[in-house]
């Protein structure tokens, strides 16, 4: 048995037997919401241990190949897919979590979402004004700012022109990034080191303030005594082949699950059903499907060029939907042409003239659970469904891209929906996305914004956590990640989920 | 002694497996190149399901086979984990022998995907893309998702649509100090302090260099 030295990582290579540790917090997940509190209580003096399953990338080993370089940094070679309604979903295994393939953008919702929760979920303290303080935080460390002009590139620009036009709101997205170059690669890890991910920026943070990090190790068990949570067992695992090798035991005060909204509720489940009082572990999962469509412009856009997502639109918000341009490797991208032959070929001739804009719908009535698998895996089974009246709201959302596109100049746009047709010439013809009445299966949606399987509520025979992540039913018990959100956050979930553990944390030192 | 229609059904039996185990396994050319992943029999079919999404020619002239696609696919099925990889050759098993169910117009509609005519093979991808039922769609636009993903794997793809990536120097940040490659002991990591660099900044020129992978091979 070894004994770890205070702040500094472990790799795949340095693991040559089982071991035992012992820290004040053991956090599980380096992602967005782990790594802000690994950082936080490290810098309050805390012995910390950060577990994550896995390696940290360097530049030089990000792949440029959209689908080859998921099968590195994501769950299931990022082709997780819910059963019911079908729809992909994406789960990072990295150092930084989420944050090395994610777009950076920061959102903070506006003060009706932070209501709606409270409401919906009996809680109080956690209105905008309550999280703005951590908010504030987190912007300050990581730099989060309005993209600038000079990296916007054509096709974000030509959505600020379209809704300019229209006399729609739209912004600058802002992001936690220093430096961009505008390389649109933030899918595949950002080779200019310009995108604050978790592992650059916030976990060599922890490191320099003490914070021990151990990375390729798979937390399997959450370790109880009586009601109390005491530690973590799991076992090292390969890079990419997740071949497991020793064992290992951190012994703690405190844990904190911060695995991700699909890992957390599989780790409380495969431990003995823990913290599950309310029976509420595993269910409410939602989603906030996404649908892209793509505009062909007369002269080139260049779309190799721009922030991965540079600008955004939340005018309709209250109407359940955000509007935000979108770049992606190209062969992902491409997915979406319809047909195939030389017509297709046809189509990809036009890429450089396009430009690819996206709805991210609120979907409060569509729901799915996250349940565990037989035997050793940690993989989830998921559920979804897609229900009839959320599915409608993206039609509304597809009718409005197709405004600003024209509005902007387009001369087609394909929405990529099935029963309408393939290409559209002008907003007439457009008009059908408005009109008629789509069933869930004619979209392809796609989410990478999942919440709500260990919702937080302030009754305890309803959620799991109460506001500031502690579990209702167990002592020393932390849950920080986006899975203790009570609804969907209307805006991308990552800044959000970094203001609540960054309070949970204060909460959590305060209490230690 | 079994009866005459004992000996029939069984004759018809035997040829109908007989039949079933040629249309799986026979007639399929040998693989010029060994392979990561896949067998013989699902790189054929790659080959005839790439040449029919993308035939050469036009505005991105590489066909699907000139693009690599049936190597990418290999090299990918490689890649995923065993289940997935699993799922995606049922899914070309499926493609292929599905014409059994849904068979392409005209004279021998019913041969395997591979074997078939390549206006056939366009009939039966247009018959999965348009299909009213949703399954069907589902698995042309999942076969076809691997084969686009394949398709922009080609330098020359990407090129002609401009969209190959750039050079980027890679600044040194304190992160490189901490972390070596993967797989690799910390004690290999070559960076020191004195290293540092902050991220530049500057918006990368349209006329910038290629990376690499991506540049024109030099002669
Ligand atoms: C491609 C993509 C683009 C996105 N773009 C944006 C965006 O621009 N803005 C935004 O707000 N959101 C975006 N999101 C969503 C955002 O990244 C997530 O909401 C966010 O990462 C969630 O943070 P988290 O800390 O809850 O979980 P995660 O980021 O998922 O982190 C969980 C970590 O825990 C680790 N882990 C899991 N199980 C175990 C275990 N048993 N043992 C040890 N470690 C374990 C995982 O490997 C992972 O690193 C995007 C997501 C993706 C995939
Ligand atoms: S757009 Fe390119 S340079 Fe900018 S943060 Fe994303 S990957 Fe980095």
């Amino acid at each position: 048995m070894s004994r770890g030295v205070e702040g500094e990582v472990r790799v795949f290579a340095e693991y040559e037997r089982d071991f035992t540790e012992e820290a004040d917090v053991v956090v599980v997940g380096s992602g967005p919401c782990g790594a802000v509190v690994a950082h936080e209580l490290t810098a309050k003096g805390k012995r910390v241990v950060l577990l994550e399953e896995g390696p940290p990338f360097t530049p030089q080993e990000f792949e440029l190949d959209g689908a080859l370089s998921m099968s590195r940094t994501m769950r299931e070679a990022g082709l997780r897919t819910t059963r019911g309604t079908i729809i992909p979903t994406m789960q990072a295994i990295a150092l930084g979590g989420g944050s090395l393939v994610n777009s950076a953008i920061c959102v903070r919702p506006p003060d009706f979402v932070f209501e709606g929760w409270e409401e919906h979920c009996e809680i109080e303290g956690t209105r905008r004004s309550d999280l703005d303080p951590h908010f504030d935080a987190v912007e300050a460390f990581l730099g989060i700012a309005p993209t600038p002009d000079d990296v916007q590139g054509q096709r974000n620009l030509l959505f600020r022109d379209g809704c300019n036009a229209l006399g729609i709101e739209s912004e600058p997205i802002a992001r936690n990034v220093r430096g961009c170059r505008g390389s649109g690669e933030c899918f595949t890890g950002c080779r200019a080191r310009a995108k604050q991910s978790m592992d650059i920026s916030y976990v060599p943070a922890a490191i320099k303030a003490g914070a021990r990090v151990l990375t390729s190790v798979q937390v399997q068990e959450v370790l109880t005594d009586g009601r109390r949570a005491t530690g973590v067992r799991g076992q090292v695992v390969e890079p990419f082949s997740g071949r497991r090798s020793h064992r290992f035991r951190i012994d703690a005060k405190a844990v904190v699950l911060a695995a991700g909204c699909m890992a957390t509720p599989i780790l409380l489940q495969k431990s003995g059903n823990l913290a599950n009082g309310s029976g509420q572990v595993g269910r409410n999962l939602q989603f906030h499907p996404g649908l892209a469509v793509l505009g062909v412009f007369p002269d080139e856009v260049d779309p190799g060029f721009g922030a991965t997502q540079g600008y955004q639109s939340l005018a309709f918000l209250r109407e359940g939907y955000k509007l935000e341009t979108l770049w992606a490797p190209a062969g992902i991208l491409a997915v979406r042409f319809p047909g195939f032959g030389h017509d297709l070929k046809k189509r990809f001739a036009e890429v450089p003239y396009a430009a690819n804009w996206d709805a991210i719908a609120t979907c409060h009535r569509s729901l799915g659970t996250v349940r565990p698998r037989r035997g050793a895996s940690l993989d989830p089974i998921l559920t979804w469904h897609f229900d009839a009246e959320d599915a409608q709201v993206l039609g509304g959302a597809l009718y409005q891209i197709a405004r600003i596109f024209f509005a902007a100049g387009a001369t087609t746009i394909l929405p990529g929906v099935h029963g309408v047709a393939d290409e559209m010439r002008s907003l007439e013809e457009a008009d059908v996305l408005r009109t008629r009445r789509f069933a869930p299966s004619d979209f392809v949606t796609a989410s990478n914004h999942a919440f709500c399987t260990t919702r937080m509520h302030g009754d305890p025979a309803k959620g799991v956590v109460d506001p500031l992540g502690r579990a209702h039913d167990m002592d020393g018990l932390f849950l920080v990640d986006t899975g203790i959100f009570p609804r969907c956050t209307s805006v991308n979930p990552m800044f959000t989920g970094m203001a609540l553990a960054h309070r949970s944390a204060e909460a959590l030192a305060d209490q230690l | 002694m079994p009866s005459a229609w004992g000996l029939v059904a069984g004759l018809l039996t035997a040829s109908l497996l007989g039949w079933a185990v040629w249309r799986v396994f026979g007639g399929y050319p040998q693989a010029k190149e060994p392979s990561l992943a896949l067998t013989a029999r699902e790189l054929a079919f790659l080959v005839a399901v790439a040449d029919a999404t993308y035939p050469e020619g036009g505005p991105v002239p590489p066909s699907g086979t000139q693009a690599g696609i049936p190597a990418w696919a290999d090299r990918y099925v490689a890649s995923v984990p065993r289940t997935v990889g699993i799922l995606m050759r049922l899914l070309f098993f499926l493609m292929e022998h599905a014409t059994l169910f849904f068979a392409a117009p005209g004279r021998g509609g019913r041969r395997r995907f591979s074997s078939l005519s390549s206006e056939q093979q366009g009939a039966v991808l247009e018959d999965w893309r348009t299909s009213s039922w949703f399954p069907r769609r589902l698995v042309f636009s999942s076969l076809r998702a691997i084969l686009t993903m394949g398709f922009f794997s080609d330098p020359v793809v990407l090129r002609a649509l401009h969209l190959a990536a750039k050079q980027i120097e890679s600044p040194v940040v304190e992160a490189d100090l901490l972390y070596p490659a993967i797989g690799a002991h910390r004690s290999t990591i070559a960076y020191g302090p004195e290293d540092l660099v902050a991220p530049s900044g500057i918006p990368l020129a349209a006329d910038a260099p290629l990376h690499p992978d991506h540049a024109e091979p030099t002669q």
